[in-house]
């Protein structure tokens, strides 16, 4: 499941940032390798909620800063809205 | 360099040359695309154009810029288009004063005589003052991305007490963004303090129309075709893909790529057709809320006339401290329940401009009240900031939300795009709607910035994503 959301998310970031799929590995940076700042941050932020249907805590958002990190959020969420639900 | 189309099919269209359409198009033409800009009126420049009047010069909207620091966005811009040479610009001190019947405190260009300001009008919120304008100056930080659902009210409780610091604080934002702190984004109230308050009051000499001219001339420079007074009808697509644009007197023009810098909602709801957009998406743009629009006055002035406030400054004033109230009366395009105004004399003390929110009603209701709203604007300044205004008037004339609309066509003469609120901020897809292929959008309109320094940010990154996608595509 995960290599599904990684590649959602590879999309989101590539749509927003202008980078190619291909130049967005796990661990790149979106700060220093992809120019995100805080506006393109909550662009990702807003559209991962959309696609995922799911809430990301206001104090999270800075922290989603590596497809890595993105793709431990968006997992964790989804897993409980699945225990949840 | 980009290849260039050879036939008669442009690389890129962009729709509309207020300043988000001249900067792309700037950066397109520069990277050797081939590319028409199609503006409706017949002047470039958008909100940010002036006009004459016998031996008086108006700003018509934007009256000036921020973000022109040394690592500010306006000035990364104009110098990569090599526009600040060609360009005089100054800077107001102090580029803004809030004044209300007990309180007279100014933004200065010295961030630390701002604070003293601040401190000796409030000195019961003197720590929490320095706490407050550090973190505005820092607010370049990721970090500031956590506020994205807060309102600009959260973010003044979370720093102050005192209630009429706090109206103080917001009286600018809600005469520039026409938004109370109960409904302004944090964030974007956060951007319009960085951006404007703190690094704001440049201006170029000869008005703000050599801003948007001179970024036309460089367009032409760089290759680029400038087309005024034609009004784009349609844009047209094939397959999810758009294939050019309709114009009203050219009729179709092939592009491979068309940016829109006009406002969004005509963008989706009026030149495409509705079966090209996904239907989400559609309805979502129809119930987003749009930012109020302006009563703008002009007023030449005789040279008699002594400037009771410094010349070049913005000055809000409020009679009282309920914006919530004053809100309210905005958006009934209520002078008297607004109770302030803004206003700003000219450098050359030749010409007042004085504005106040107001909401979007038909041609004939301004046609019948226009001369009604002047007279009272100006008996109000009268009475409030500048005594014996009305003495030295020689010329006056006034824009309405309607006049608004008719020079730019923003949905209801919207000043600053979508009203700021956090729930429309960062919008998915507004910058590159998902669904159809080689459309993008810039300008106020994407939710991701307002006023020029706003709008140049937006077109700086617009362009930075259409570059890399051609480069990739070469390769």
């Amino acid at each position: 499941m995960e290599n599904g959301i990684e590649r959602e998310i590879i999309s989101i970031v590539s749509d927003i940032t202008g980078f190619e799929p291909e130049e967005i590995k796990p661990e790149t940076n979106f700060m220093k390798d992809l120019e995100v700042d805080s506006i393109k941050a909550i662009e990702i932020t807003v559209a991962l909620e959309k696609k995922f249907k799911i809430s990301i805590r206001d104090e999270d958002v800075p922290n989603i800063m590596t497809v890595k990190q993105a793709v431990e959020l968006v997992s964790n969420l989804l897993n409980q809205k699945g225990t949840n639900a | 360099m980009l290849k260039k189309q050879s036939s008669e099919e442009y690389d890129a269209i962009i729709i509309g040359a207020g300043i988000g359409g001249l900067v792309c198009g700037c950066y397109l033409a520069k990277a050797g695309m081939k590319v028409l800009i199609c503006e409706q009126h017949y002047k470039p420049g958008g909100y940010c154009t002036s006009f004459r009047r016998g031996a008086f010069v108006f700003d018509a909207a934007a009256d000036c810029f921020g973000a022109y620091r040394k690592d500010g966005i306006t000035r990364k811009v104009f110098e990569e288009l090599e526009i600040d040479k060609k360009l005089n610009i100054i800077r107001f001190d102090p580029p803004s004063i809030i004044l209300t019947p007990d309180y007279r405190v100014s933004f200065w260009n010295d961030l630390e005589k701002t604070i003293e300001e601040f401190q000796t009008a409030f000195p019961d919120e003197r720590d929490n003052i320095k706490k407050f304008f550090y973190f505005l100056s820092n607010s370049g930080a990721i970090s500031i991305s956590k506020l994205r659902n807060w309102t600009f009210k959260n973010l003044l409780d979370y720093y102050f007490t005192n209630d009429r610091l706090k109206a103080i604080l917001s009286l600018p934002l809600l005469a520039m963004a026409g938004l109370p702190p109960s409904l302004m984004s944090a964030f974007m109230g956060v951007k319009f303090f960085s951006e404007f308050f703190l690094d704001g009051g440049y201006y170029p000499i000869g008005g703000m129309q050599m801003l948007s001219d001179t970024l036309a001339e460089r367009f032409k420079e760089f290759g680029g075709e400038l087309r005024l007074s034609s009004l784009v009808k349609k844009i047209r697509v094939r397959d999810n893909k758009v294939t050019g644009i309709v114009t009203e007197n050219d009729g179709f023009i092939p592009s491979r790529l068309v940016v829109s810098n006009c406002d969004a909602r005509q963008t989706f709801l009026k030149l495409l057709s509705k079966e090209k957009i996904e239907r989400g998406f559609y309805n979502g743009i129809k119930n987003m809320m749009p930012s109020i629009s302006n009563f703008i006055a002009y007023l030449g002035i005789n040279k008699q006339f002594k400037p009771p406030q410094p010349q070049g400054s913005a000055v809000f004033f409020s009679q009282h401290y309920d914006l919530d109230r004053a809100y309210r009366s905005a958006q009934k395009s209520d002078i008297d329940g607004y109770g302030g105004h803004t206003f700003r004399i000219s450098r050359d003390k030749s010409t007042i401009y004085a504005i106040i929110p107001a909401a979007f009603k038909n041609r004939t209701f301004w046609n019948n009240n226009k001369p009604r709203f002047l007279e009272s604007l100006i008996e109000k300044i009268e009475k409030s900031t500048i005594p014996g205004l009305s003495e030295h008037i020689v010329y006056k004339e006034a824009a309405t939300p309607y006049t608004l609309y008719r020079y730019t066509l923003n949905y209801k003469g919207a000043s600053y795009g979508w009203a700021s609120i956090p729930s429309q901020l960062a919008v998915p897809g507004l910058r590159k709607p998902p669904f159809l292929q080689n459309l993008y959008l810039t300008g106020h309109w994407t939710t991701l910035g307002v006023g020029i320094s706003g709008v140049i940010y937006v077109s700086h990154e617009t362009s930075k994503l259409i570059l890399k996608k051609e480069r990739n595509m070469i390769l």
